[in-house]
């Protein structure tokens, strides 16, 4: 990619990724909410693919934007009225806490990534040119083969899990 | 690849996976009460044939240090099979009446899993699948009483909690992979980059987020609902083995990953540890329903077992092995009762305990001296385990803690004797609460093990001495 | 080395440019925006095609004649359709949540058009030849839906919204065994990257090698493309047209757009998976590209108009409980073969 196209194209995809997950709390609608998401999710994906990471971007799409779509149904099964108006309200008791929380986490973190070095990309055990499949799939079939074995399992106990709750009492 | 090393959850998992087929084979009217007794066989014969497991010579890695087989690792496997046991023991009954009575099993079978693989985890990326592992089981579980409304609330409540404590870990977990560039605990030590401001932020949330799993205070919101509302048995592993599990890869993370900067940690782990004990033993002080009180004291005693932490030293963490195994004990015992009293009397208030002693007085003596072990009345093991940790944090030079933790115990002392006071007073409805053979062992078990390692506690220390020695040299 | 019509096409073309213009860069900049239109044609007049063939098809396969009168052989019929449809009132329902209602039938083209920018046409020929191809072609893809469950809750009538749960729960269900189906030709590649999958399959195609994974794939993706026998999402009898009921007119017409596009974008999967994509002996690539293609729409519409419609049921259950074992069937045979394969020689 033309190197003097990176900064902006970065700084636009923050914003719109900034400005979307605020949305995403603001919003009154529930499904409004749920779309910035899918917003937000698409620029992460597209600042993964500025730093040569297009596997990971396609797995966010797919995995974190595809998953949207459950999550609107979801939301208007659970909370739907007349209108999906009013369904995403702000708790007002909790406002002022939250905000000094956040506001304090913020500037704590923001203190630290500000002062902190340049991490150094020496040591990637990925190299940064060309196959990124065949190198992560390298790193979680040999290294890291127990946790991906393991992930496996997690992943058969949820699947029994959401079927045993969402089968319910009602059902055999 | 050492495929010998990860041999007991290839077991439990197997073991897992043959009582869904089982479940699947066997016609739907049969009960499902052998699957039972075939994981109780199984793990014994698991946990027995790990007493030869412990080794003198170098330990044993599953790949390139990941995955390390050492003592303390198995030490804690064979703790959560006990747990596991002894749970799956008293509640074969309430396991009856569910309705989806395999996949439970199976359920606290993929739970075992992930807490013997917390155990041996040696770099984040396995701790927080196995992490993972072990919660998402415990979600599902708490939402097993299916007509129960507490049920899924708890389900609910620990998930969204759960979540968040979930990602503020990865977070944590992403940026110390960004200073130290690997996962592996050896290494991210010996990195100097790694004792940067960014370094710590990370260290802090993965701290953060164990403590979500510990119930330390601050972060034990979840604790209380999802104690009263999960069902019993879960109730029961969520105290012993959840936290247990916690502890164990606290322990792990803290000496061998942030080796570095334990020294640093040790006061602050100190204060959350006083909180914790003064916070849950007050707490629990006001409690009306029994499993709501053991969640408070689970916290408390989740703030014991900090103490020796703290201590940072052999004698420490071999206080805090020989505690979290008392505890599993004790627990059973407690929780063996309030099963069989929720079963019948359908409920785990108060009122509910009245005149336990009359109804059934086994019962009643198990929960009274598993309640005393708890609050470290002497002749039980739990005295002999707060006395090893207070003993390692005052060489330690925590004297304060020492006496807070000591004044606490005794306040401790009021709400677990009117536990017992409420079982041997007041009147008796006339029924009789009939015990099953496997209750009655599960209790006898617990209560025979708290007093004789109560009078004679080396036989046990010897064994957590030699976990934890060969931990921490 | 030799490339296809297509791809010496387009070096012409480039040089011609740069002739023009004198400066490298320009002409890239004008290429890369000439080919973004070519798709676009492409897909546009493939649906017009499509259409005239899904008619007369239709017509042949029941037994009658089809449209006839516009134009010779009634060529000219779809583009007298696409006129009524342009200059009809454009009604936009009382209640309904305007701005998604309208943006829906335009974001639901950007998925369907996205896929088309890694399909290789000929040797040569692919837009943006990634390594990460198929799985980038399953990721835009199953964001289609979102589309669908937009369409039918803005139009706030519950015919649409039924409509577009019933989208949901059948496009993610066929999701699924499409993913793995692909995994299994994937597994013998050994590439995402759809001119290693083409390139793989110059001495057999994957038909042969992945029988069972073609099956697979081609009724989940009749499922995803929302076609008979699964093309449960509209239904007359049911929930009128699913989520499409409040639209008409030049909206309609874009929902219809974008389904044939989808159906081309399905045949050219199974033609670059299975049926060895471009290759093929004496013709040029493209010519056999476009030949197999239209074998394959023709194979769609056959199926279309012989087979009844089954129930929503019946295909949740075909979908989870037959096509989702058996390929995770085939994932396990495949990688049993392959160790074989690889053990003998």
């Amino acid at each position: 990619m033309n190197n003097d196209l990176n900064p902006a194209l970065f700084y636009f995809l923050a914003a719109v990724m900034l400005l979307s997950a605020l949305a995403i709390v603001y919003c009154r609608n529930l499904v409004y909410s749920a779309l910035f998401m899918v917003v937000c999710f698409l620029s992460i994906a597209g600042l993964y693919a500025m730093i040569s990471a297009d596997f990971l971007a396609a797995v966010q799409i797919m995995v974190y934007a595809g998953t949207i779509v459950i999550l609107i149904v979801l939301c208007i099964m659970i909370t739907r009225r007349t209108t999906m108006e009013r369904t995403n309200m702000p708790e007002k008791k909790y406002i002022l806490r939250a905000s000094v929380l956040a506001g304090l986490l913020f500037f704590l973190l923001a203190y630290i990534f500000v002062n902190s070095e340049v991490l150094p990309t020496t040591n990637n055990i990925i190299a940064l040119s060309g196959d990124t499949v065949s190198g992560l799939a390298d790193l979680l079939l040999g290294h890291y083969m127990l946790a991906f074995e393991i992930a496996a399992v997690l992943l058969l106990a949820a699947m029994i899990g959401a079927v045993v709750l969402a089968k319910g009492a009602d059902e055999k | 690849m050492n495929l010998y090393v990860i041999y007991p959850e290839i077991t439990v998992l197997v073991l897992a996976l043959a009582l869904i087929i089982i479940d699947l084979l066997l016609p739907s009217e049969e009960t499902r009460r052998p699957l039972g007794y075939i994981t109780i066989l199984v793990l014994s014969i698991l946990a027995i044939s790990l007493f030869w497991q412990y080794h003198l010579t170098i330990s044993a890695y599953f790949y390139q240090g990941l995955f390390y087989y050492d003592n303390y690792a198995i030490f804690f496997k064979q703790l959560f099979l006990l747990a596991v046991i002894l749970t799956v023991l008293f509640s074969l009954q309430y396991i009856d009446t569910m309705k989806y009575s395999s996949e439970f099993y199976s359920m606290i079978l993929f739970a075992l899993t992930g807490m013997m693989i917390l155990a041996s985890a040696n770099d984040f990326l396995t701790f927080f699948i196995g992490l993972e592992l072990m919660t998402i089981s415990f979600y599902a579980l708490s939402g097993f009483g299916l007509t129960n409304k507490k049920s899924s609330e708890a389900a609910i409540k620990y998930l969204i909690i759960g979540s968040l404590s979930t990602a503020v870990t990865l977070y944590g977990i992403s940026l110390i992979y960004g200073t130290a560039h690997s996962f592996d605990f050896a290494v991210v030590c010996k990195n100097p980059e790694f004792f940067s401001a960014l370094g710590i932020a990370g260290m802090m949330m993965i701290t953060a987020g164990i403590f979500f799993k510990m119930s330390i205070i601050p972060f034990h919101m979840w604790a209380p609902d999802t104690y009263e509302g999960a069902p019993v048995p879960v109730t029961g592993l969520l105290a012993m083995g959840s936290k247990a599990a916690a502890i164990a890869v606290f322990m792990r993370i803290l000496f061998e990953a942030f080796f570095p900067a334990a020294d640093y940690f040790m006061p602050v782990l100190a204060v959350f540890s006083a909180i914790c004990m003064i916070g849950g033993n007050i707490a629990a002080m006001k409690q009306k329903n029994i499993k709501r009180m053991l969640a408070y004291s689970s916290i408390a005693q989740a703030g014991y077992m900090m103490v020796g932490i703290c201590a940072a030293s052999p004698q420490g963490l071999k206080g805090v092995l020989f505690y979290a195994f008392l505890y599993v004990l004790a627990n059973t015992g407690a929780f063996a009762v309030v099963t069989v009293v929720a079963l019948e009397k359908k409920g785990t208030d108060y009122e509910q305990f009245t005149a336990l002693s009359q109804s059934a007085p086994v019962l009643a003596m198990v929960m009274s001296v598993s309640l005393l072990s708890m609050a470290g009345i002497p002749p039980t093991a739990g005295f002999a385990g707060k006395l090893y940790l207070f003993m390692a944090v005052v060489e330690h030079g925590y004297l304060w803690l020492a006496f807070v933790g000591f004044i606490m115990s005794m306040l401790s002392v009021y709400y677990y004797l009117k536990v017992v006071r409420v079982m041997y007073t007041g009147k008796s409805d006339g029924s009789t609460i009939t015990i099953s053979g496997a209750v009655r062992a599960a209790v006898l078990i617990s209560m025979t093990a708290t007093v004789v390692f109560g009078v004679w506690p080396q036989y046990l220390s010897m064994l957590t001495d030699f976990a934890a020695i060969t931990f921490l040299r | 080395m030799h490339t296809g019509l297509l791809a010496s096409l387009a070096a012409f073309i480039t040089g011609l440019i740069e002739s023009l213009l004198g400066h490298g860069f320009a002409a890239q900049l004008i290429m890369v925006l000439l080919e973004i239109i070519a798709i676009f044609a492409v897909i546009s007049l493939a649906v017009i095609i499509q259409v005239y063939m899904e008619r007369r098809i239709c017509g042949f396969i029941q037994d009658r004649l089809g449209p006839n009168r516009v134009g010779p052989f009634g060529l000219l019929q779809t583009v007298a359709d696409m006129i009524k449809l342009m200059s009809k009132e454009d009604i936009v329902p009382e209640k309904a949540n305007r701005l998604l209602w309208g943006m829906t039938p335009m974001l639901l083209f950007i998925p369907a058009a996205l896929v088309y920018a890694v399909f290789p046409f000929d040797e040569g020929a692919i837009f943006a030849d990634i390594g990460i191809g198929v799985f980038f072609v399953m990721a835009i893809m199953s964001q289609g839906v979102l589309m669908f469950l937009i369409g039918g809750y803005a139009s706030e009538d519950k015919y649409s919204f039924m409509g577009a749960m019933r989208a949901v729960a059948q496009m993610l269900s066929s999701e699924i065994p499409i993913a793995f189906s692909i995994l299994a030709v994937v597994m013998v590649t050994g590439s995402l990257r759809m001119s290693d999958i083409v390139s793989a399959q110059t001495n057999v195609w994957f038909v042969c090698v992945q029988p069972l994974a073609f099956i697979i794939f081609i009724i989940a993706m009749l499922m995803e493309t929302n076609r008979t026998p699964f093309d449960l999402v509209e239904g007359e009898a049911e929930i009128i047209a699913g989520p499409f009921t409040e639209y008409s007119g030049m909206r309609w017409a874009l929902f219809f757009l974008a389904e044939y596009a989808n159906l081309l974008a399905a045949a050219i999967l199974t033609v670059t998976l299975f049926l060895g994509g471009w290759q093929g002996p004496f013709l040029p690539g493209i010519i056999w590209f476009i030949i197999k293609v239209l074998i394959v729409i023709f194979i769609f519409m056959w199926i279309r108009w012989t087979f009844p419609r089954t129930r929503i049921d019946q295909m949740m259950a075909l979908s989870w409980k037959v096509l989702l074992p058996l390929a995770l069937f085939n994932i396990m045979a495949t990688g049993i073969g392959i160790y074989i394969y690889k053990w003998i020689y």
